[in-house]
Parts: structure tokens; sequence; C-alpha cells
């Protein structure tokens, strides 16, 4: 077991979004919110619809400016990064999970997984193998040259779990990952996703509605009125 | 590796394994723009063709490659790149007929007149023409001819204008000409040089015309006034006719390369339409971790070889309709359509390349810019939009 460090920090954390109409307040989303993610553990983010939840992921992955506060991603200001350095974060160092499986509907599976690997400079030879790899570990061996519209919504969200994992991120960023499947797909991709982040001692930052896949992680918050409280 | 994953990116947005829709996308723009070069190619390619021509026409019949005049002087040398020197004189002339008169402009000229360059350049007829007539015969374009409704054989009468007088002649229609262009044909007749010289008594207008292969012109020119002779080219003879072909030929090159432009703006409405369709996939990418300046490029690289083998069809496909163009300007002749009747339809195809070049170039330089301005969109799609969509 790796020791736990801070991966993610965030520190006082605010943000507002302008009102629509005109000279309406801005609408305060988050206000003061300060939590930390740590290497090879889970933490889920929960709380009420509009309460902030996927804002605060996007601020955490830096696709999101805040409007005050302090962020730091393995120790490094995400603010002060340009969108070149951004990028290579996301592309080395983050992993992302969201409702919809978000693939690209002309490539296959591999490719999908592939593509990820090669944005993050590795060689097309090694992305093959690391995509032929990852995917076989999600079940998906039989699976590889289907295109997105061929694969089920559970094939499809296995393969987006290989596509965050194959570069080795230091977090997975996770919003609603099982909310558009059924029953018994749900709990196929929540096993896959614990077993996976938990073996390759990634941080996960999963945002949910549902407390029984929240409640296996190793640490929840709750967003509620603007401010984050520690449940767990 | 960007280059890996650019063209792994940039083949399937040709739709190599990759959608129908995206295959057929490409294959409409290609045709569409292939369509407008093979226009514009063809189109230069007719107005320089016919320009050339009615320039061919001008200086084979009407005044030769050089006009070369020297009072008393021998008969110019047969130098390096000459192909034919005629002696001619000329005079005003208005023919009689019973049913009508014209003015036209009256060359002498010798039996050698009509070799076998200047024929390319006609269609002689000399149907049945009365041989055993003793009067002087002369050469009429089909034109003049059908003005004055004679025909082959047929008497009229020449009054000759000069500066001393007017010299009457009755005449016999020897042959007659068409050259195509009935511009020239309708002013222009043929008599015999010994005609002319025995109304004028040696005192005709006189001179030299002399062929040339044309990149020897300016040499020849130049040795023959260095040996004392006045000498002009065809387009100082026919001034307004050479300056309004010039004229022509950059106007409608002009007109080319508006459009070219106009087409290489529409490419760059290809390249919009690409990634306003791909803004999810694009944004997609962002997420994972790719460069503006990579997902810039994989468009800019797709739409530029959409246009670069649009270019080459075009071209191509312009070269092919002009290379064929002969039997259809000889089939739109033979109609001989009212409307077209004073139109050149009869000329040899030449090919400007430089003219083809520069509207390519224009088309590609207008395109670079267009598509570049128009993928800045890409810099404003946040990788966070991909959610937003489904």
């Amino acid at each position: 077991m790796m020791k736990s460090v801070d991966v993610l920090n965030l520190d006082h954390v605010s943000k507002s979004f302008p009102a629509t109409g005109q000279g309406g307040e801005p609408i305060q989303i988050l206000e003061d919110v300060s939590l930390s993610i740590q290497r090879a553990t889970s933490t889920a983010i929960t709380g009420q619809s509009g309460s902030g939840k996927s804002t605060l992921l996007q601020i955490s992955a830096g696709l999101l400016s805040a409007d005050t506060g302090n962020i730091k991603f393995e120790g490094k200001d995400l603010p002060g990064m340009n969108d070149e350095q951004r990028s290579r974060l996301r592309s080395r160092s983050m992993g992302f999970i969201f409702q919809n499986s978000l693939l690209l509907d002309d490539f296959t599976a591999l490719e999908n997984v592939k593509i990820s690997a090669m944005i993050a400079q590795s060689s097309e030879h090694v992305a093959l193998k690391k995509a032929l790899d990852m995917l076989k570990l999600v079940g998906l061996g039989d699976r590889l040259d289907h295109k997105s519209d061929q694969l089920s919504g559970g094939e499809r969200q296995r393969v987006a779990i290989a596509r965050a994992l194959v570069n080795e991120p230091s977090v997975i960023f996770a919003d609603e990952p099982t909310g558009s499947l059924d029953e018994h797909n749900a709990q196929l991709v929540e096993d896959l996703l614990f077993s996976l982040v938990e073996d390759r001692e990634v941080a996960l930052m999963l945002i949910t509605h549902n407390l029984n896949f929240a409640g296996r992680c190793n640490l929840i918050y709750r967003l509620h009125n603007r401010h984050v409280e520690v449940r767990s | 590796m960007k280059q890996t994953l650019r063209g792994l990116l940039i083949s399937r947005k040709f739709g190599y394994h990759g959608s129908k829709a995206a295959k057929k996308r490409i294959l409409f723009n290609i045709l569409l723009i292939s369509l407008v070069v093979g226009a514009l190619v063809f189109a230069q390619i007719f107005v320089v063709s016919m320009s050339r021509g009615i320039a061919d026409k001008y200086a084979l019949l009407g005044n030769g490659h050089l006009q070369v005049h020297g009072d008393g002087m021998d008969s110019p040398a047969f130098l390096s790149g000459v192909l034919d020197i005629q002696a001619v004189a000329q005079s005003y002339a208005l023919i009689y007929s019973p049913q009508g008169n014209k003015m036209v402009k009256l060359k002498g000229v010798n039996d050698s007149y009509f070799n076998t360059l200047r024929l390319s350049q006609i269609t002689m007829q000399t149907g049945n023409a009365d041989t055993t007539s003793t009067l002087a015969k002369v050469t009429l374009s089909t034109t003049i001819a059908d003005e004055l409704q004679v025909a082959v054989g047929d008497r009229i009468a020449l009054m000759l204008v000069s500066d001393e007088g007017i010299r009457p002649q009755l005449c016999v229609v020897g042959s007659l000409y068409d050259s195509g262009y009935k511009e020239l044909d309708a002013n222009l007749a043929f008599c015999d040089y010994e005609l002319m010289d025995r109304l004028f008594k040696g005192e005709q207008d006189s001179y030299w015309e002399v062929l040339v292969d044309l990149s020897e012109l300016d040499a020849v020119k130049a040795e023959y006034i260095n040996e004392g002779y006045s000498v002009t080219t065809w387009d100082q003879e026919n001034y307004t006719v050479s300056t309004n072909l010039n004229t022509s030929r950059q106007a409608v090159l002009g007109v080319m390369v508006v459009v070219a432009m106009l087409c290489g703006y529409f490419i760059s409405e290809l390249s919009r339409e690409l990634v306003e369709d791909d803004k999810r996939q694009i944004a997609m990418l962002l997420l994972l971790g790719s460069r503006h300046k990579v997902i810039k490029s994989v468009y800019f690289y797709t739409v530029m070889l959409v246009t670069f083998v649009s270019v080459c069809v075009g071209t191509l496909l312009g070269l092919f309709l002009a290379a064929n163009l002969s039997p259809l300007l000889s089939f739109i002749a033979s109609k001989s359509f009212p409307a077209l009747s004073y139109y050149l339809l009869d000329f040899s195809v030449v090919y400007p390349l430089t003219d083809i070049l520069t509207i390519v170039l224009v088309l590609m330089a207008v395109s670079i810019v267009s598509v570049q301005i128009s993928l800045r969109r890409v810099i404003r799609i946040d990788p966070i939009s991909c959610t937003y969509f489904e």
C-alpha cells in the first residue's frame, strides 16, 4: 500500500455564475469549499441535483476556473497553468468517466482507448498494447473492433473505464458513471471501477446520487447550501 | 506520435473505416470544387486559345508576323527563324457586283502566298472557275461574297483607290476563302501582285510580309532594322485589335482569379461545417488532453487534402474538356448560329500554363488563409462541452 498523499487539494474555493437576466445577482454555486483527495483512496461527492457537484468536479479537474481559492494538483497550482500544461495534465494524470460514456463514434472500442494513450504521447505500438490489455482487463477482449453503436450501455461504460485508466492516471473523475445503466450493469461497472481503482492505487473522485454507491468509497462529502461537509 | 494520431484522425475524416456520411460529404465537396476548377481552367484555355487564334489569323492573312518596308531595297534576307517572305502590295478597293458594293482592303500577292502555313488558317473554294477568261482573278472571302451575292466565276468591278486617283478594273471571282473569323474576312480580299503593279504603274504601296518562328521574332526584327529596313510587328499594325485581345485576356483572367478566390472562401465553409458537426468529438479529444493545435491541424490537413485533390481533378477535367474542344467548336461553326457569326470558332487549342497555375495558386492560397481563419473556432470549443450534448 502506498503512503496516502494529497493528489488534489481544494482550499477555500468559491464559484458563482452570472445571472441570466439583466441586473440579477450572480448565482453562488460553491462557497468556501475545501477538500483533499488522496492517492489510493476513493472519495464520493453527494448532494441534491443542482447543488454544484459537477461544478466541483470540473473545477477540480481544471476544466472550469474558480472565482477564489487555491487548487493544487500533485502539488502544482492548477489555475496558474496555461492551456497546454492543463492538456498535458489531463492526458497523463487524469481519467474521466461520465454518465454517457462519451466514446468517439467513428472509432472502435480498441481505437477509443488507443487514442487516449496516443494523446498521452505513447507510441502507436505501445498505445495499442496498453489498449488491448486494458480492454481485456475490463472483459471486452471480444469487442475490440466494435464501434460505439455496436456496444451495449454497460459495455460502452467499460470502454470508458478502460480509456480513463489506460494512461495510469493519478485521479479518476467519475460523474454519475452508472446513472444511465440498469441495476445489473450498474453493479458490474461499480465493482469493476472499485476493483481497478484499488488494484492500481488510483484516487477516485466520484459524483453520485446513489448513496449505496457512495457508501463504498473511503470518504464521502456532501454538498449542501453551497458548502461541503464530511459525512464519513 | 502526433503525426500518427493526426494520420488516424484524418483518415477517419475521409471515411476510411469511417461512416458513409463522412465519405459522402468529402466526395460531394471534391466533386463541387473540381467542377468549379474544371470550369475555370476550361474557360481560361478557351479564351486564350481564341485570342491566339484571332492573332494568328491577323498575322498570317492580315500583315504577316513582320511587315518589312524598304523603298528601293532588295527583298530581306532569309534569316534563321524566318519561315516565309512574300512581296505584297496593298490598296483600298470598292467592289461592285450587280447586287451591291463593298469597300475592302485589297492585297496584291503572288501565287506562292497561299502556302501551307496560310492554307492551314483558311478553307479555300475554287469552285467551277472559268479558266478561259482573260479577266484578272480576285479571291474574296465567303463573307464578302455573301454580301455581294456573288460566287466563283461571277464578274465584279473593282475601283482601286490610290493617292493619284481611282483605277477601275473588271475582274472575275477566282476563288473564295473562309478563315472562320468574319471580322477579318469582311474586309479583306486578294488579287494578283501583277495586277496592282500594272494598275499603279509600279507606284503601289508595297512591302514584304515575313512569317517567322515566334521565338525568333525579336531577333529577326532587330537584324532587319540593322540592315536598314523599317519593320513593324503584326500587333503594331493592328494596335487596336491587339490591345483589345490582351485586355480581354487580362480581364477574363482577373474574373477567373476572383472566382478562384470565392472558391477558396467556399472551401473554408467546408472546414466550418466539419468543425460544427464534430464539436462534440473535438471537445471529447480536448478533454482527453489533445492540444488545440493538433485538432486544428487535423481539420486543416483534411480540408487542404480535399482542396488539393479537387484542384488536381478539376485541372485534369478542364484540360480534358479543352482537348476535346475542336469537335464541339466545329459542330457549332457548322450550324452557323447568327449570334456567333463574328466569333472565331475555328482555332487550335493552346494551354496557358502560367494562367492555369495562377488560378490554382490563388485558389490554394486563399483557401489556406480562409481555412486557418475559419479554424480559429476550434480554440473556442470548451472540453467540458462534450458532456452538454446528447
